[in-house]
């Protein structure tokens, strides 16, 4: 089973201008995207729908990483997925060029806290992305008891249409 | 030596970016086989091509690649699209399926692009909301000829490129509700219009620069949508008044938030795949046993 995940170049640049934002306190801006899956084949289609920003006063202090949401950040993601049954991905970007890596510390936290989206929504996958400035990578839950799997497959619908591979 | 070498112009990587590429092509009639031949001559890797119909004898004033032998055999429009692209494109991924579209759903799904040269506006209303729920950019084109009386005929016709998120044909004025209550009426049926070969090519050559546009990176900055009209008569292709009227402007008429099929459910799609009889587990295959069921 492959995951192919689909984004409008209009959404994937709202989504980047939004996450290059300063924020008061912490050193970078995370948020999520919703999305609609479809089956093709055995594989699923992942395709993004909309973005929403973490508030800013839903981050909390903490000078270890990057970025780390409170509480309240993620009730809210997860009351959007469950009422409106969508496939969540968390997103942050590591800005440069290329397809990014997550980090250790990317990896850890996602772990912790990707999973219950499937709770809420057991319907559909969940995960997390990470972009640089012209790609990206992601994981996917398709469960809380299975280990995530990686995305295949980016493409970016626009002028020019941008595949790449990321698995 | 390439036989891509004279269009090497449209980038370092065309022709693999060319040869990845995957488009679907619904109706292989006059619009549709020249748009089949085109992407076979450019390269394109995979096609689906879509067309439940055989070739008739009123078929050959502009079908590309059907003879009159077609005829006689009652060759099926995907069979005559298939020999067409194997001629020049030997390996091509080729789905050809001899039904409606929307029994081809799960093929469009994978394409990169997909084009329509279809009748009627019911049926591209259709075809424009998949491709929307897909995130696939779609192009369309048609021809029409009009009786103008004592001024003889005016052939007319249009393209139009729809990208998810951009103006839509209904955004266009292209698609009403009084066209599509209208053909509706007539239970569906577009009518046996006037078709004529040179309009089909002129349009579908339009559409092949638009899709190859969005595939390869020849010039900066493409139009991400585009509503291009044909006068015939004239012989002009110009952009319709909706494009400046409509730059900058989000399509209402299919929200982002419909991306993806509303039934779709995870644990269903893992049941199916994970138990489909006949499939053998890593274990089962290394011990010679039979499929699980």
């Amino acid at each position: 089973m492959n995951f192919r995940f689909k984004i409008t170049s209009v959404l994937l640049a709202t989504v980047r201008i939004d996450l290059h934002r300063p924020h008061p306190f912490a050193h970078e801006r995370v948020g999520f995207i919703s999305a609609g899956l479809s089956a093709v084949g055995s594989d699923v289609l992942i395709l993004a729908r909309s973005y929403r920003p973490v508030a800013d006063k839903d981050y909390l202090r903490d000078a270890s990483v990057g970025a780390m949401m409170g509480p309240e950040a993620i009730r809210k993601a997860l009351q959007w997925a469950m009422q409106d049954g969508h496939a969540l991905f968390h997103v942050h970007t590591h800005g440069g060029r290329g397809v990014p890596q997550f980090s250790g510390i990317d990896m850890r936290e996602n772990a912790k806290f990707v999973p219950d989206f499937c709770k809420v929504a057991p319907q559909c996958v969940h995960g997390s992305i990470v972009l640089s400035d012209d790609a990206a990578r992601g994981q996917v839950w398709l469960d809380r008891k299975r280990p995530h799997t990686f995305i295949a497959q980016f493409t970016e619908v626009g002028a020019p249409l941008r595949t790449w591979s990321a698995a | 030596m390439s036989r891509f070498e004279r269009q090497s112009f449209l980038g370092r990587d065309s022709e693999a970016r060319l040869d990845a590429a995957t488009v679907g092509i619904i109706g292989l009639g006059g619009g549709g086989s020249h748009m089949v031949q085109q992407f076979a001559h450019i390269g394109i890797g995979g096609q689906v091509d879509v067309d439940p119909d055989h070739i008739t004898d009123n078929n050959t004033n502009r079908l590309i690649g059907g003879t009159l032998r077609d005829v006689r055999d009652a060759t099926l429009k995907i069979t005559i699209a298939e020999r067409l692209i194997r001629g020049l494109q030997p390996h091509a991924r080729i789905v050809a399926v001899p039904d409606k579209w929307q029994n081809a759903t799960e093929h469009l799904k994978h394409c990169d692009l997909i084009l329509g040269a279809v009748d009627g506006f019911i049926e591209r209303e259709q075809i424009e909301r998949f491709a929307r729920r897909h995130l696939i950019p779609y192009i369309d084109i048609g021809m029409d000829v009009h009786d103008l009386g004592e001024h003889g005929h005016l052939v007319a016709g249009q393209v139009i490129l729809s990208m998810p998120g951009f103006p839509c044909l209904r955004c266009c004025g292209f698609i009403t509700d009084e066209r599509l209550k209208l053909e509706a009426a007539r239970y569906g049926a577009a009518g046996g219009r006037p078709q004529v070969v040179w309009p089909n090519g002129v349009l579908a050559s339009t559409a092949v620069g638009l899709g190859v546009q969005l595939i390869t990176s020849w010039f900066s900055n493409p139009p991400a949508f585009t509503y291009l009209e044909y006068d015939g008569n004239r012989g002009t292709v110009s952009a319709s008044a909706h494009v400046a009227a409509l730059k900058g402007r989000v399509c209402p008429h299919h929200p982002s938030e419909e991306t993806g099929d509303p039934f779709f459910d995870i644990r269903e799609h893992m049941r199916r795949f994970e138990s489909t009889p006949g499939r053998l587990t890593f274990w089962r295959r290394l011990f010679r046993l039979p499929p699980k069921h």
